[in-house]
């Protein structure tokens, strides 16, 4: 079982997706059997944690021949990154499960079970057309599950934000494509996998500029960076809450980490290049999405521009070349991914009981909900960066990072510290502290089962930011490495 | 023998001539006919050919030719008949149902 | 030396806060519990904190080493290792001392403030959360654990501020302080993070930074140490992050008499005093820290001198004399400013619980002059308070006298001549506001009977405590001009902070100066205000009643500035431009689409037409290419 574990967690959803659709088993069922399967999946994953070594290999590698003719291979393999961001996926779905709990139907669990497969397996995948391959897997359920069980306008958005993405996927696809040619023209092989194509040379500087931003318009449009941004306001807003989960949480840390795995590997030379570019759009989309969040009276697009926001402070860490800034994206990616989540998920809990999204009807939710309150606060404070929590270390780091990039830059990163705190606290004043009469006090608390699926998470959000030692121990090797690759291959081209 | 230019200007005059009338009339009738025009001007160039390089190839061919008119005749016909039954009229232009409603 | 007992300290709160918290959710969703259980929690712990305070102490007395306590390593990359490492040096003992001492006796007032208040458990978790976190804040070891105690205390304090969250006005005073201090905090930390790479990463805790500081450059130096004080500004009310204080008092008056009198607003005064090794080698830095402290008294005193609710008083007053402690830590007496600090606590969380006292007895009231309409007459909290004044004027023997004549022989013997202007002026200024609260709320004939009423002991206590303490403080560090031995600026020795050369006699007119200056304000609030007609009480009218427009101002330039531009951002740039490229790509596409359906007419005619072309087209190219054969 042992190298083949990492094929078993990506798969097995898929197949216990299939094989739901076409046994018409009744709702709770459907949902229970799919709760259970992302268990397993949780349990497979934490045993490869475990047994992840932290050096900077690949481990628990699979190669086996896809397709021969052109050298498409079935490739696949963990190292510090992708293990990380693999685990808090194995944790985050299961628990969120919890939390859509009622409610929903057959269709609604099949597509998170296929988007699960969809993300692992881009996660995982080391040859790029395999990657390709997920990456548009990913995208085809939380289609469905917008335009079937979203809100107001969900079908312009869901074809507007499946057009969008697929868009930025085609250009990435012929940049591939032109790639796997030149792989042939120089080496007489075709190959695909990544390792194997940092190894061209023949490009001129034309060509890597704009395969380069052929592969950037497809993450760029997914992460998002500005001004690719505009899909997530009317997604956000319309999409129902599982989906918005995933696409915040889960799908757009595969943005970056493809930008990290695949773009920066492929071209150094303009990674190094454009880094100062890459770094200034990201600080830019921090301060604009954090002051556009300011006036937002629609709640979940209030999240959806803090989410672009914090995922832009990522993209700029990535960006700034160091050590610092690389493991505090990471951990930002982490604890964003937490903390939004959550918030994201809570407000469904908030909009399934009261049946409200805006703002200005809100209020009152604290003294109906306690427990809900408490746990909304601390993902809120951890969202800002409250030190304590792992939002905190992670900014930091990225400061730190930015800084040494550039002192101006790091100056302005800094910001950050603001952006959050002002439109979040405001709307927690007015959405849940204030009293108001209305259709608020329908509220109800949470759950026991959503108080243990969201347990881990506060759990984690502490862990992380009091005691983030072991957890950065796991991939700094492999950061540290990466780091000292790209900068030699970029400096040799 | 030079009237094989002739030959073969006269069956090109024809064959653009039954064209033009497919594209442009729209009787049914009038399309019909110009169909068979352009199959008998091929008929002529084929003869024409075939009689100058003293080949059998041609005439065959030209047999052929026939044959597929007379069947074509035969269906053509009935789907006049078919069309004129649903619209009552023999007119091109008033069979759009294939067409893309514009919003 | 290293001891397992520093981070006790640090967890007796914590625990505590964490038991109360629990029992509390456990109270309002089960089964009730009665509210003895959670006093006792939120009072032993911070005793327990004391305790453990006072044993280090006098092991420090004898021993005189430092004490040194790692738990574990929170981050190590690349040169960035940060500890999870507590300091138990003698500043950081000092200050917790008197942090534990003063929040002990104010835990214990709360019981009693607090006594019936449905939110009792949930007010003693965030206080003893709160006091964890300064406790954090002073014993750390390094910057970056400081700031996790630094924000703690930011975030408790929002916690409480809004504690009686259903009212938006509460809740809006703890944004505002949050974000105010957030303003600083970005200082803070680009001060930090300037420091760690000007000293070529060779670590962030405050010893070895103490080693390594000739490394970096004077500019880069002075440059860190204006960002670091802009969190101080933030931190501790100065102009000109001062406006959260005055709104801050929304709270309940315990935490206003921990946080905001003696504990989180004097944490900006410790961290300068702890970056002492940077601030000694910027002269000029220190003087324009002096100088926005002694703006800032100078301006809290005037805008006190027209306010009329006793908490917003106090608050003024604490960013004033907060302003003398920047003037001493500015010029380099650090441990003048420290003092102060400490005399500072005691009769300031001393006026600040008997303001409560009496706001308790006259059921929330808080104007001065319907105060005085209905004054109950409490002896303990009148006597109290009137202790407090005192000292606060400045009028020896009480503790205020030493540390603020202190402050006041630094800036003259440094020969900053304005700076010792505005601090006498402001001591004038003090005494004046500080006396007219006096005598309006317990002196003014009302023209009733004099009503008692009882005091609660667990009110009464702290407040006689802290009498002693603000009567007898001031020996602490009796100066050298009367022979005393000047114990706290011997004990925090390691501050080589300057000291005080003035010749004796120069001395004694300085002190006769401020003694007189004080007299004087006394005595003018006494002719105005002993006697006051209560049936015209004053107002807050004109320039200074309306505190100089400041908030106004801020509103204007922040806030609503800050609406317009995130409404600009999102209606027009967003929803018009950006997206409206996006949707002309796709518009123009469905646009085309359209157009090229017209050639899709259903015409059978058409499609011949194009067959036509299309074969001729085809036949076209095959001969071209086949006349070349």
């Amino acid at each position: 079982m042992g190298t083949d574990i990492l094929s078993f967690i990506i798969f097995l959803p898929a197949f216990v997706a299939f094989v739901l659709m076409i046994s018409t088993t009744k709702v709770e069922d459907v949902r229970n059997i799919a709760f259970i399967t992302t268990i397993i999946i949780l349990v497979l994953v934490l045993k490869t944690y475990l047994g992840y070594e932290p050096n900077s290999e690949m481990q628990f590698v699979t190669n086996v021949p896809w397709i021969l003719n052109y050298g498409i291979n079935y490739y696949i393999g963990v190292d510090g990154f992708s293990l990380t961001i693999l685990m808090m996926i194995a944790i985050l779905i299961p628990t969120s499960y919890l939390l859509l709990w009622d409610g929903r139907t057959k269709g609604y669990w099949i597509n998170m079970l296929m988007v699960q497969t969809g993300v692992t397996g881009a996660l995982l995948s080391l040859d790029i057309i395999l990657f390709y391959f997920f990456w548009e897997v990913m995208l085809l359920p939380v289609f469905l599950m917008i335009g079937n069980f979203g809100t107001g306008n969900k079908i312009f958005t869901t074809i507007k934000v499946t057009v969008y993405t697929m868009f930025g996927s085609l250009m990435m696809f012929v940049a591939i494509l032109y790639l796997g040619v030149a792989h042939f023209e120089e080496f007489g092989t075709w190959s695909f996998q990544y390792s194997d194509l940092t190894q061209i040379t023949i490009f001129s500087y034309q060509e890597k500029f704009w395969l380069f931003l052929g592969f950037l318009t497809a993450f760029a449009i997914k992460i998002p960076l500005f001004p690719f941004h505009t899909w997530i306001m009317d997604t956000y807003k319309n999409a129902p809450t599982g989906a918005v989960f995933l696409l915040s949480s889960i799908m757009a840390k595969l943005g970056i980490y493809a930008v990290v795995r695949f773009m920066i590997p492929l071209f150094p030379d303009i990674y190094i290049q454009f880094s100062s570019w890459f770094v200034f759009i990201g600080l830019f989309g921090l301060i604009y999405f954090g002051i556009a969040a300011l006036m937002q009276d629609d709640i979940k697009r209030m999240f959806a521009y803090s989410s672009a926001s914090h995922l832009s402070f990522i993209a700029a860490g990535i960006f700034s070349l160091n050590e610092y800034g690389i493991i505090g994206a990471l951990y930002l990616v982490i604890a964003h991914a937490i903390a939004t989540g959550a918030l994201f998920l809570l407000i469904g809990v908030l909009y399934d009981q009261t049946g409200i999204k805006t703002i200005k009807d809100l209020g009152g939710i604290a003294k109906q909900a306690p427990i809900f309150t408490f746990i909304f606060a601390i993902m809120l404070f951890a969202n800002i960066g409250l030190p304590g929590t792992n939002g905190f270390v992670a900014e930091l780091l990225i400061i730190f990072g930015v800084f040494e990039f550039n002192q101006v830059m790091g100056y302005i990163a800094a910001i950050t510290v603001l952006v959050s705190a002002s439109f979040m606290l405001w709307m927690f004043q007015r959405a849940i502290l204030q009293k108001k009469e209305g259709p608020a006090l329908k509220m109800r608390d949470l759950k026991v089962k959503e108080i243990l699926g969201l347990a881990p998470w506060v759990i984690l959000v502490f862990l992380m930011g009091v005691y983030p030692e072991p957890f950065i121990d796991k991939f700094e090797p492999s950061v540290a490495h990466y780091l000292t690759d790209i900068l030699k291959l970029g400096a040799a081209k | 023998m030079t009237s094989l230019l002739g030959y073969a200007t006269v069956s090109m005059i024809l064959f653009s001539i039954g064209a033009i009338g497919v594209i442009s009339r729209r009787n049914i009738f009038v399309i019909y006919m110009s169909i068979e025009l352009m199959l008998n001007a091929i008929n002529l160039f084929l003869v024409t050919f075939a009689r100058y390089h003293l080949n059998m190839d041609g005439h065959v061919i030209s047999m052929i030719v026939v044959a597929i008119a007379a069947a074509e005749a035969a269906i053509f016909l009935s789907v006049i008949i078919l069309l004129f039954r649903s619209k009552g009229k023999l007119d091109t232009d008033i069979f759009t149902e294939l067409k893309q409603e514009v919003e | 030396m290293h001891t397992p007992y520093l981070v006790l300290i640090i967890l007796a709160p914590l625990l505590g806060a964490l038991l109360n918290g629990g029992l509390y959710l456990y109270h309002i969703k089960r089964k009730a519990i009665p509210e003895i259980i959670f006093a006792l929690i939120g009072t032993i712990t911070p005793f327990i904190a004391f305790i453990f305070t006072l044993l280090l102490f006098f092991e420090l007395k004898d021993t005189g080493t430092t004490f040194h306590q790692t738990l574990f390593t929170w981050l190590n990359i690349n040169g960035l290792n940060i500890e999870m490492k507590f300091l138990g040096d003698k500043l950081a003992i000092f200050m917790a001392m008197f942090v534990t001492f003063v929040g002990w006796l104010i835990h214990i007032y709360a019981v009693g403030y607090m006594k019936k208040d449905e939110g009792f458990g949930k007010f003693f978790a965030y206080f003893n959360l709160f006091l964890a976190s300064m406790l954090i804040l002073v014993l750390a070891d390094n910057p970056i654990i400081m700031f996790i105690g630094w924000e703690g205390v930011g975030v408790c304090s929002y916690l409480l501020i809004s504690f009686y969250y259903t009212e938006s006005q509460n809740v809006m005073a703890g944004n505002k302080a949050f974000i105010v201090n957030r303003v600083g905090d970005l200082g803070f930390i680009l001060g930090v993070v300037t420091l760690f790479f000007a000293l070529g990463k060779t670590g962030l805790d405050f010893t070895s930074m103490q080693e390594n500081i000739g490394v970096a450059t004077t500019g880069t130096l002075a440059l860190a140490g204006v960002l670091l004080f802009i969190g101080a500004m933030g931190k501790s009310a100065q102009v000109p992050l001062y406006v959260w204080l005055p709104d801050a008092m929304a709270g309940p008056t315990p935490i206003s008499a921990l946080i905001h009198a003696a504990t989180m607003v004097t944490a900006g005064v410790y961290m300068v005093a702890r970056f002492h090794f940077l601030y000694t080698g910027i002269e000029e830095i220190g003087l324009f820290i002096a100088y926005i402290g002694a703006i800032s008294a100078l301006f809290a005193a005037i805008i006190a001198t027209r306010q009329t609710d006793i908490k917003k008083i106090l608050a003024y007053s604490t960013m004033s004399q907060l302003g003398y402690m920047f003037i001493a830590v500015g010029l380099g007496f650090y441990s003048s400013g420290l003092f102060h600090v400490f005399t500072h606590a005691f009769f300031k969380a001393m006026l600040f619980m008997g303001a409560g006292a009496v706001i308790l007895a006259l059921h929330h009231e808080q104007n001065i002059f319907k105060m005085a309409k209905h004054r109950v007459y409490q002896p303990i909290v009148k006597a109290t308070f009137l202790i407090g004044v005192i000292a606060i004027a400045g009028i020896p023997p009480f503790s205020g006298f030493f540390s603020k004549d202190a402050i006041l022989a630094a800036a003259f013997q440094k020969e900053e001549f304005l700076l010792y202007g505005i601090g006498i002026f402001t001591a004038f200024l003090t005494a004046f506001y500080m006396f007219r609260l006096y005598f309006i709320v317990f002196v003014a004939p009302n023209g009733h009977d004099v009503h008692y009423a009882s005091t609660d002991k667990t009110i009464s206590f702290p407040l006689l405590v802290l009498a002693i303490g603000a009567i007898f403080a001031g020996f602490l560090n009796f100066p050298a001009v009367f022979a005393g031995e000047h114990q706290v600026d011997t004990w925090l020795a390691q501050l080589q902070s300057a000291t005080l050369t003035l010749s004796h006699s120069t001395e004694y007119i300085l002190m006769a100066a401020s003694v007189a200056v004080a007299a004087l304000g006394i005595l003018v609030a006494y002719i105005k205000y002993a006697k006051f007609n209560l049936e015209v009480p004053e107002t807050e009218e004109g320039i200074i009643g309306n505190k100089f427009y400041i908030d106004e101002l801020y509103h204007l330039l922040f806030v609503k500035s800050l609406k317009k531009i995130s409404t600009f951002f999102d209606k027009v740039v967003d929803e018009k431009i950006v997206d409206g490229m996006v949707m002309t790509v796709s518009r123009e596409f469905v646009d085309f689409g359209k157009k090229l359906a017209f050639l899709q007419n259903g015409n059978v005619r058409f499609y011949a037409l194009y067959m036509l072309i299309g074969m001729s087209c085809a036949f076209l190219y095959l001969y071209t290419t086949l006349i070349g054969q």
